[in-house]
C-alpha cells in the first residue's frame, strides 16, 4: 500500500503547486493592457455583445471569484482561445507537446551516450590528463548560449557541409498522417523505414544542440556521483578481491549511480522543455516552443499562459514519476518519502 | 555581580572572509577573476571606447568581413560589429548583474522569512517557491515578459520575477543549517530579538553561499537574457545587447555569419569566465560542498 499512499501524497503536492501557478499566471494576466472581454467578443463587436462577453467570462464579479472562475475552467481543460491560431489553446498545445517530448527524450539518449562514458571515465582517472580535458570542455560546453550554437551548427552543418537536414521535421515529398503525434513513429507508419529514417536526420541536428549543454551538466553531475562511489567500501573490498575493472564499473560502480542520475535526469527535463523554445524555434519544429514563440509573436496571452501552465504540468509530473521511480528501486528512498519529512 | 555582559557579539566584518579568499587567489583562477573584473569595467566603459557609432548604419558597407578597419566585420547594415559588441557588454553584463541583484535580496527575504516566521509561514513560502521552481524560469520570463511588453526592462523584471526561487531554496537550507547552530542558541538565551538574529547573525553567516552562487548565477543570467532577447522579448532592435544582435543578424547568417559569430562568442565568454569564477569561489569558500564535510558545526 506503501504505493498508494506515495502516490497521492504526492499529486496532493503537485496539485497545491500548481495551484499556485495558476495563481501567478492568473496575476500576470491582469498585467496585459487591454480589455479582455472586447478581445473575446471579437474586433467588429458592439457595446452590448462585449458586455455579454464580460458577464460570460465573470469579468464583471471580485477578482477572487474571477479567480475561482479561472481555477473552474482550468479543470475542465479549457485555456481559452489563441487569437493568433482561432482554435482552443488546449488543443493547440497537446498537438505541439509530442514534437517537444521526442526532441528532449533524443536529447537525453544522446545525453547518456556520451555523458555516461565520459563521466565514468573521468572519474575513474580522476585528477588525470584525460579528467582534465573532459571537465574544462564541460565547463566551456557549458557557458555556450543554445540558441547561438543552434544557429552556427545550422548554418555550418546544414548549410555550408549540407551533411543533414537544416530545419523542419521532415522533407516535404513525405506527407505524413497524425497518427501518435510523434514524428518519428507516424512517418514510419505513414511513408516506411526510409520516411522515419529522414525524420530521424531531421531530428538529429536540434537534439544533439539542445544535448551540449545538458551534456555537460549531466557529466558533471555523474562525475562528482560515480567518485563518491568510487569511494565506498564494498569497490574496495571487490577491488581487493582482484575483480576486474569492467566487472566493478558495471556490476558494482554505475548501478549505484543509477538514483542520482534519475533524479538529475528528471530536474533537467523540465529545464530542457524550457530551453527546447529556443531550439525549436530555430529548428522550426512545430513543438510547444514554436507555439510559444508565434503567442510571443502575436501577443496571444491565452496561448502564452496556457504554455506555461502546460509546462508546469509537464515539470510537476516528471518529478512525479522520477519520484516513483526511485520508490520502486530503492526501499531507502521510499522509507524517507513516506517517513513524512522533507 | 557587578560584571556587565556583553550586549552584542563581537564584530566581525561579513565581507572579511569572501574578500580574503578572493586575494588569496592564486593560478589559473586569478586569470579568471582577472578577466571576470575586466569584463565588468568593459561593461562600464565599453560604450565610450567604441572606434566607431553603434548606430551608424552605412549599407555600401554592409556585411563586410572582418578587416582592419572592422576588427569584427559589419552587420547586415554595415555597422561595426566590434563597436557594437563593445557596447552591448552594458546591457548583457550589467543586466545580468543588476537580475542577479534583484532576485538575490527577494530570495534573502523569502528565505528569512520562511526562517524565523514558523511552519505555517515556512509551509506557504515554499509551496509559492516550489511553483515558481515548477516551470522553467526560461518560460515563465518569457510569457511574463511578453505580457509586460517586449523591452529589455520588461525581461529583467520577469528574470528577477521568475529568479528568487532558486536563491530563497538554498538559502532557506543553509539558513535553517544555521539556525541550529550553538552561536544562535546562545544569542536567543540572551533575547537578541528574531529580526535582529536574522540580520546580524544568520543572514551573514549565509553571505559566503550567497557569493558563489552569484558568479555562476551571472553566468546563467547572460544565457537566458540572450535568449529572452533573441526570442523578441528582451532588448529591441538596434538595441547592442548580444542576444539582440545574433537575433537580428540570424537572417543573415549566409552572408554576414560573422555578426552573429562576434555576439555570441561575447555570451560564451562571459558566461564560461563567470562560471569558472563560481567554481573557484566555491572550492575556496564552501570546501565542504565538494567534500565530506558537513557545515553543521563547522567552524563557519
Amino acid at each position: 500500500m506503501w504505493i498508494v499512499r506515495l502516490v497521492s501524497r504526492r499529486v496532493a503536492l503537485g496539485v497545491i503547486t500548481l495551484i499556485a501557478l495558476a495563481a501567478a499566471v492568473f496575476f500576470i494576466s491582469t498585467l496585459v493592457p487591454g480589455d479582455p472581454a472586447r478581445v473575446a467578443a471579437g474586433e467588429n463587436a458592439t457595446a452590448d455583445q462585449i458586455a455579454a462577453a464580460r458577464e460570460n467570462l465573470g469579468l464583471d464579479k471580485p477578482v477572487i471569484i474571477q479567480f475561482f472562475l479561472y481555477l473552474g475552467r482550468l479543470l475542465h481543460g479549457d485555456l481559452g482561445m489563441s487569437i493568433s491560431t482561432h482554435s482552443p489553446v488546449t488543443e493547440g498545445l497537446f498537438d505541439a507537446l509530442p514534437t517537444t517530448f521526442e526532441l528532449v527524450l533524443m536529447s537525453i539518449i544522446l545525453m547518456l551516450v556520451v555523458a555516461l562514458p565520459a563521466a565514468t571515465i573521468a572519474a575513474l582517472r580522476r585528477g588525470g590528463a584525460g579528467d582534465q580535458a573532459l571537465r574544462t570542455s564541460a565547463v566551456f560546453t557549458a557557458g555556450i548560449p543554445t540558441f547561438w550554437l543552434a544557429l552556427l551548427v545550422q548554418f555550418f552543418i546544414g548549410g555550408k557541409l549540407q551533411i543533414l537536414p537544416l530545419s523542419g521535421a521532415v522533407s516535404r515529398q513525405y506527407s505524413v498522417d497524425r497518427v501518435t503525434g510523434f514524428m518519428l513513429i507516424d512517418a514510419t507508419i505513414s511513408g516506411g523505414a526510409e520516411a522515419g529514417w529522414d525524420a530521424f536526420l531531421h531530428l538529429l541536428m536540434p537534439s544533439a544542440v539542445l544535448a551540449v549543454l545538458f551534456g555537460a551538466q549531466l557529466f558533471r553531475a555523474l562525475r562528482t556521483e560515480i567518485i563518491r562511489v568510487l569511494a565506498r567500501e564494498h569497490i574496495a573490498v571487490a577491488r581487493s578481491k582482484g575483480v576486474p575493472p569492467l566487472t566493478l564499473v558495471m556490476h558494482h560502480v554505475l548501478p549505484n549511480s543509477i538514483g542520482p542520475a534519475i533524479t538529475i535526469l528528471g530536474v533537467q527535463f523540465g529545464m530542457m522543455v524550457g530551453s527546447a523554445v529556443l531550439v525549436e524555434s530555430i529548428f522550426a519544429l512545430p513543438g510547444l516552443g514554436s507555439y510559444l514563440t508565434n503567442a510571443v509573436g502575436s501577443a496571444d496571452v491565452n496561448a502564452l499562459l496556457g504554455a506555461v501552465l502546460v509546462t508546469g504540468l509537464v515539470v510537476v509530473t516528471a518529478s512525479l514519476v522520477v519520484d516513483l521511480l526511485q520508490a520502486v528501486r530503492d526501499p531507502r528512498v521510499r522509507a524517507a518519502q513516506n517517513g513524512g519529512g522533507r | 555581580m557587578t560584571q556587565t555582559l556583553p550586549t552584542s557579539a563581537p564584530t566581525v566584518s561579513r565581507w572579511r572572509r569572501p574578500l580574503t579568499a578572493l586575494a588569496q587567489i592564486r593560478g589559473m583562477d586569478r586569470v579568471v577573476a582577472i578577466v571576470a573584473v575586466c569584463l565588468v569595467i568593459l561593461a562600464v566603459i565599453g560604450p565610450y571606447i567604441t572606434p566607431h557609432d553603434i548606430l551608424d548604419a552605412n549599407i555600401a558597407q554592409a556585411s563586410k568581413a572582418p578587416d582592419a578597419s572592422h576588427w569584427m566585420g559589419t552587420d547586415e547594415q554595415g555597422r561595426d560589429v566590434f563597436s557594437r559588441v563593445l557596447a552591448g557588454a552594458r546591457y548583457s553584463i550589467l543586466g545580468s548583474i543588476g537580475v542577479v541583484i534583484g532576485f538575490s535580496l527577494i530570495g534573502v527575504l523569502v528565505a528569512a522569512i520562511a526562517t524565523v516566521g514558523g511552519p505555517v509561514v515556512d509551509e506557504v513560502l515554499m509551496r509559492i517557491t516550489d511553483a515558481g521552481l515548477a516551470v522553467p524560469s526560461m518560460v515563465l520570463s518569457l510569457a511574463l515578459s511578453a505580457a509586460m511588453g517586449p523591452s529589455l526592462n520588461s525581461a529583467m523584471i520577469a528574470m528577477i520575477v521568475t529568479g528568487w526561487p532558486y536563491t530563497a531554496r538554498l538559502l532557506r537550507t543553509i539558513m535553517r543549517e544555521t539556525m541550529v547552530l550553538p552561536f544562535v542558541e546562545g544569542a536567543l538565551i540572551m533575547g537578541v530579538t528574531r529580526r535582529r538574529l536574522m540580520i546580524k547573525h544568520v543572514i551573514p553567516n549565509s553571505l559566503d553561499v550567497l557569493i558563489v552562487k552569484w558568479a555562476g548565477d551571472i553566468g546563467n543570467t547572460i544565457l537566458v537574457l540572450g535568449a529572452l532577447s533573441f526570442l523578441g522579448v528582451g532588448a529591441q532592435p538596434p538595441s547592442a545587447e548580444w542576444g539582440a544582435m545574433i537575433a537580428s543578424s540570424q537572417a543573415y547568417m549566409s552572408t554576414a555569419w560573422w555578426a552573429a559569430f562576434a555576439p555570441g562568442m561575447a555570451i560564451t565568454i562571459t558566461a564560461v569566465t563567470f562560471g569558472l569564477l563560481g567554481e573557484s569561489l566555491q572550492v575556496r569558500l564552501n570546501p565542504e560542498v565538494s567534500g565530506q564535510f558537513t557545515r553543521v558545526g563547522g567552524k563557519s
